[in-house]
């Protein structure tokens, strides 16, 4: 499954969001991570985010799609980070 | 499935926040360690044993080439899948003659049949192979009589140089001609384009190993010795002729690699970083190509197929079902 992460978090938090979303998914830029993902690793990402979040203030948002088949991705301007598994 | 990463910068490769970072004078980049299963480690790269203790962890291997591209070797963590059983059923084939044999009979089978259809493609496409086909059929028709591993070693062996004849016909570029095959070092261009293409699948085919029960000490084509792995020479002869030839192929077709992506040292040549980098990224590509299962019915790459390829010796070696190797379609 493929996964955008997009969150809107506390300053406070915005660092253990991150550090935590990063182990599983690929920054792409601020307050937004992307990435192939296995069923259990979603889970246990949305876990562990659980925890660190608070939920009366803070947002985070799952996209997920089976395939990124029928997506498109463009991008405007400066390549902040991203994917790429040749370095 | 979890990603290989593939290091040709310098740089260092670090653990910070539990996950992997990879820093160097262009990028900083972190790579999301739940999702990774290998490292390639081809660049200059620095590392401590906090990182080896995180891939340890994560159980990912990190394999290492040297300056020259050769394979060198791996960080193979802990065994997480320990088995006593599943060695002596190795060891038990091994070391009884006839059931070795079968085994090895089984492994160039699916090796020559895989060569005849890279071949076959070929000549559908108007190259003229027909003899070339017609000598590995009887190459093929010999491994059945033959008694002796050495004697089957030998059968490959022709038929594989037979094969490699056939290269110059499908490539059809003089700077690229076969010659014969030379290794440590390669002394043309397209003996190093093989070493290199080989080593990677060695080494991938290591990795699957490393994720079923197998022992990758024992092999049954090639035997066993006191210094190297040999299950994956044996499981790799199936995949080389689709994978690595296939991507030689498409690379020379298209003059993506050229004379010019070569330089020679010390007796033998040896290809330039970026030529290395197009090699491997068309080789994960085929890799990650997905094909649909006759049997599953459902779409499998290529990587897993390596797998399920372990899967079956292991069933073969419980003796629930005979093994019979992969054999491509098209």
């Amino acid at each position: 499954m493929f996964v955008i992460l997009v969150y809107d978090v506390n300053v406070k938090r915005v660092n253990k969001v991150l550090k935590k979303a990063r182990k599983y998914l690929n920054w792409v830029q601020n307050s937004v991570l992307e990435g192939e993902i296995s069923d259990a690793n979603y889970k246990k990402l949305k876990m562990e985010l659980q925890k660190v979040i608070n939920e009366e203030e803070d947002s985070c948002l799952f996209y997920t799609f089976r395939t990124t088949r029928y997506t498109n991705r463009e991008s405007m301007g400066v390549k902040k980070g991203g994917e790429g598994v040749f370095i | 499935m979890k990603k290989v990463i593939y290091i040709f910068s310098d740089g260092e490769l670090k653990r910070q926040d539990n996950t992997l970072k990879f820093h160097c004078e262009e990028t900083n980049r972190f790579l999301p360690v739940e999702d990774i299963s290998d490292i390639f480690v081809f660049g200059e790269v620095s590392f401590n044993k906090k990182l080896l203790e995180l891939l340890s962890q994560k159980e990912i291997l990190l394999h290492y080439f040297n300056y020259h591209g050769y394979y060198m070797g791996t960080f193979y963590p802990r065994e997480h899948l320990n088995s006593g059983y599943m060695i002596l059923k190795q060891a038990e084939f091994y070391q009884d003659k006839l059931k070795r044999l079968e085994l090895a009979k089984a492994i160039i089978t699916g090796a020559l049949k895989n060569i005849r259809q890279v071949l076959k493609y070929y000549d559908n496409r108007g190259k003229e192979l027909k003899s070339f086909l017609e000598r590995i059929e009887e190459y093929e028709a010999q491994i059945d009589s033959c008694r002796e591993i050495t004697e089957l070693m030998a059968v490959e062996g022709n038929a594989r140089e037979c094969y490699y004849q056939a290269f110059d016909i499908i490539i059809d570029n003089k700077d690229f001609v076969f010659e014969q095959r030379s290794r440590r070092p390669p002394k043309n261009h397209l003996n190093s384009l093989l070493s290199f293409g080989n080593s990677i699948i060695y080494t991938m085919v290591l990795s699957e190993i490393y994720k079923t029960h197998l022992d990758p000490r024992i092999g049954f084509l090639h035997s066993t010795n006191f210094r190297s792995f040999t299950l994956n020479l044996d499981i790799a002869e199936i995949f080389k002729p689709i994978l690595v030839d296939r991507a030689i192929f498409t690379l020379l077709g298209k003059k993506m690699i050229t004379k010019k992506d070569f330089e020679k040292n010390m007796e033998g040549i040896v290809l330039k970083d970026g030529a290395k980098r197009l090699f491997a990224e068309e080789i994960d590509g085929k890799l990650k190509t997905t094909i649909k299962h006759r049997e599953l019915g459902r779409e499998v790459s290529y990587r897993r197929l390596i797998r399920m390829e372990l899967y079956k010796l292991e069933k073969h070696l419980m003796g629930e079902r005979e093994y019979k190797p992969f054999v491509a379609r098209w």
